[in-house]
């Protein structure tokens, strides 16, 4: 298994229209589409401090430990998978009044730099694999 | 750092099935212009035009050596580009989208 020292960050911003309380609960909450939960296979969620959770899609198994759950501002868990090679990364879900709406932030760090690597290394099948992907989802202009 | 500009030119530069072919022959080391344009059935005029989008896209350069000009890959904007769809930023993209739509869908059903 590769080793890298180097990790990732990966930040996402949304504004969601809806008042934060709807939000934060939402974002935990199994029924509403898009989170975590509402898209696995299988899960187990205890959302408090020290609350442990894991969660199944495609059959790979994610884990994680909630270190701040703060209604409503703010969501932190760490989050192990076989992508993050057993370590700790952590993800931050921080959500904000923006009038009516809700700004959501969410910040994905402590990611190891793998795929950088991988795509080294896996050479063209990386690429062949996800480039058409990339083009069937935006306009493809052929030179 | 990549900017989109950039980002696009090296999307461009691999779309093509001829030029990714011309960067596996080049990923195995430098080769002259003859040499890489060999292998296909193509005018060399269009292997040229083909090299040139590569060229800007950063993921060859030419090198002169007495009367010869050697053409090599770089890897360096490809790496950028496998940062740039990590599985991760896919991943979050998708849900935080399809929570997004949720509450929009929502929203229009409460007006």
């Amino acid at each position: 298994m590769e080793n890298s020292s180097r990790t990732l960050e990966f930040r996402f911003e949304r504004t969601i229209p809806a008042p934060l309380r709807m939000v934060f609960d939402g974002w935990l909450d199994p029924k509403v589409p898009g989170n975590l939960w509402n898209a696995a296979e299988k899960f187990s969620l205890d959302a408090k401090v020290d609350g442990l959770f894991f969660w199944t899609l495609n059959g790979t198994s994610h884990y994680g430990r909630f270190t701040v759950v703060e209604r409503p501002a703010q969501i932190q868990h760490t989050w192990v998978s076989p992508k993050t090679l057993g370590k700790e990364s952590i993800v931050t879900v921080t959500f904000k009044k923006q009038g009516e709406d809700t700004l959501m932030t969410l910040v994905h760090s402590g990611i190891p730099d793998t795929d950088a690597g991988k795509g080294h290394e896996k050479g063209w099948n990386y690429f062949l694999d996800i480039f058409p992907r990339l083009f069937r989802k935006g306009s493809r202009k052929e030179k | 750092m990549f900017t989109v500009d950039q980002l696009t030119d090296v999307l461009i530069a691999i779309s093509h099935p001829t030029r990714r072919a011309i960067i596996g022959r080049l990923a195995n080391g430098p080769a002259r212009f003859l040499d890489v344009a060999k292998p296909f059935d193509t005018a060399l005029n269009a292997v040229t035009k083909h090299l040139k989008l590569l060229e800007r896209a950063g993921l060859i350069q030419r090198r002169k050596q007495g009367r010869e000009v050697y053409i090599s890959f770089r890897g360096e904007p490809l790496r950028q580009v496998a940062g740039w769809v990590h599985d991760y930023e896919r991943f979050w993209n998708e849900r935080l989208d399809e929570f997004q739509q949720y509450f929009r869908d929502k929203k229009k059903e409460t007006k």
